[in-house]
């Protein structure tokens, strides 16, 4: 584990050279603790992948705490896949890419649908968009550069794949990544504030994702 | 109690206050006030905290109502209203507050006594509309503010001249070290921190390009990393982009620096024309 300073306030943490499923279960193992114990000096903290980031209150010595910080985070113990919430999210897929990327890998479209079923997900990172998930775990065959040209506008509850992750649309905008279907699932709605503003978001960095396809 | 009624809303009017911190793991950006020190001056004069909830104005040609008596505050870009910026003033109810011409700055701020409000999503009233949180205003939008205090203000009170800002005289720009300057090559870092820069017009509250010099990315594709505001990430057109507060909260282009917060607040209020330098922080 390694950091390097990002501004006057904050640090980012390298927990490792790769990011394979034993590094996320560090990255989950710390953004658990985190949310648990709400530390003072820590007025923002997220991850992606293999780096954990932390941001500090003004004034405060960042070399100590992000030294501090690290010695906290190596004796925790990892938090794997299996102990993380699955979200079963129902998807119809009837995307406008699914028969042109379907075409693109030589596959059927049935055969994309249960290919693209078949993994549990992980949920990378949260970013793009409040909620969008980055999801790890896609098959290979479907692996799929972004599209040339971004749509000006996605809806909401979009299906897509981009590179070798699969996401979901959490609110309308630009995207370029395929799209595969749509689920009805609201993974980001501001008015679901009970029993707090967290309820905003369906998925967590660290849960699970399993697609379910749907009439 | 309602207090001003929006008659047009120009290039961009939106509630703004610090931001809300704390859900970046969410994908929540911070939004808030491009220029923290307009808006904390905005608020001091009217008898605010800092971070009370104001409006920040894009250019010009936003045109209000007010529709009680209250003392208002202007800081940030001057525009031409007639209360000038850096002032506050207690205005009657029905005459029209106006912002026909900007002068200097990009960002107007307007504060009322007592504070805007506006509905706290995530613990902050800063609208972020891309984000599906909150909206821009729109005309006929009526705006409430929170209580008056008794204590009675009369008069012009102005913020001191050391504190005001000529924002086409933008100082040395302070910059940190990116996480991957060690990747740029030691050319393009001279070439970075020597160039004259300027804020391309291709840019918002999600990032400003920068244009001055191209930079040559380094080779080979990163992974995406969270981000911090202020962050100058390269992309492989070497046009640098800087984000700014309703930008994404991750990024998979080499940040070759990161802009002080301080600085950050001047860089925000720089026209396309404005040329600044920066200076190593470390």
């Amino acid at each position: 584990m390694r950091w390097t300073p990002c501004g006057p306030h904050a640090a980012l943490i390298e927990l490792a050279e790769t990011d394979d499923a034993a590094t996320r279960a560090r990255s989950r193992a710390i953004l658990r603790f985190l949310e648990r114990e709400r530390v003072r000096a820590i007025v923002d903290f997220s991850a992606a992948f293999d780096k954990v980031l932390l941001e500090f209150r003004t004034g405060e010595d960042v070399a100590a705490l992000a030294s501090q910080w690290m010695r906290k985070f190596s004796a925790l113990k990892p938090v794997d896949a299996a102990a993380s919430a699955l979200h079963e999210i129902p998807v119809v897929y009837d995307g406008e890419d699914i028969a042109e990327l379907a075409e693109r890998h030589g596959l059927g479209v049935g055969e994309v649908i249960s290919r693209h079923s078949a993994p549990i997900y992980e949920v990378v990172l949260l970013g793009f968009s409040p909620g969008f998930p980055y999801l790890a775990g896609l098959d290979p065959k479907l692996c799929t550069p972004r599209r040339a040209s971004p749509r000006p506008r996605v809806p909401a509850g979009s299906v897509a794949i981009g590179g070798s992750h699969t996401g979901i649309y959490s609110i309308e905008s630009p995207g370029g990544w395929h799209l595969l279907g749509t689920t009805p699932v609201r993974i980001f709605d501001p008015a679901r504030r009970e029993p707090d503003d967290e309820a905003m978001f369906l998925l967590r960095a660290g849960d699970r994702v399993k697609f379910v396809p749907a009439e | 109690m309602e207090v001003l009624e929006i008659v047009k809303t120009g290039l961009g009017a939106s509630v703004q206050d610090l931001g809300r911190i704390g859900w970046k793991r969410f994908g929540v950006p911070p939004s808030g006030v491009m220029d923290p020190h307009a808006a904390a001056w905005a608020n001091r004069l009217v008898g605010n905290s800092d971070g009370a909830p104001l409006l920040e104005l894009l250019l010009q040609g936003a045109k209000f109502r007010v529709l009680t008596e209250r003392r208002f505050a202007v800081a940030g870009a001057e525009a031409g209203a007639r209360i000038s910026a850096w002032h506050a003033r207690s205005i009657a109810r029905g005459e029209v507050l106006e912002f026909p011409r900007n002068q200097k700055g990009l960002w107007t701020y307007v504060a009322v006594h007592g504070g805007f409000e506006a509905g706290e999503v995530l613990g902050s009233s800063s609208a972020y509309p891309r984000g599906g949180i909150g909206r821009m205003l729109q005309p006929g939008d009526r705006l409430s503010a929170g209580s008056a205090s008794d204590v009675l203000h009369v008069g012009e009170s102005w913020t001191a001249w050391s504190e005001q800002r000529d924002y086409d005289a933008p100082p040395l720009s302070r910059v940190w070290r990116g996480p991957q300057w060690e990747l740029f090559d030691p050319a393009e870092q001279r070439c970075f921190l020597d160039a004259e820069w300027e804020v391309s017009s291709r840019s918002d509250r999600v990032g400003y390009r920068l244009e001055g010099a191209r930079l040559n990315a380094p080779a080979g594709e990163m992974r995406s990393e969270p981000v911090v505001v202020g962050s100058i990430q390269v992309p492989p057109n070497g046009q640098p982009i800087v984000t700014m507060r309703d930008g994404p909260t991750v990024g998979g282009y080499p940040k070759i620096g990161i802009v002080d917060p301080e600085s950050l607040s001047w860089l925000a209020q720089c026209r396309p024309g404005v040329r600044f330098r920066w200076a190593p922080a470390e």
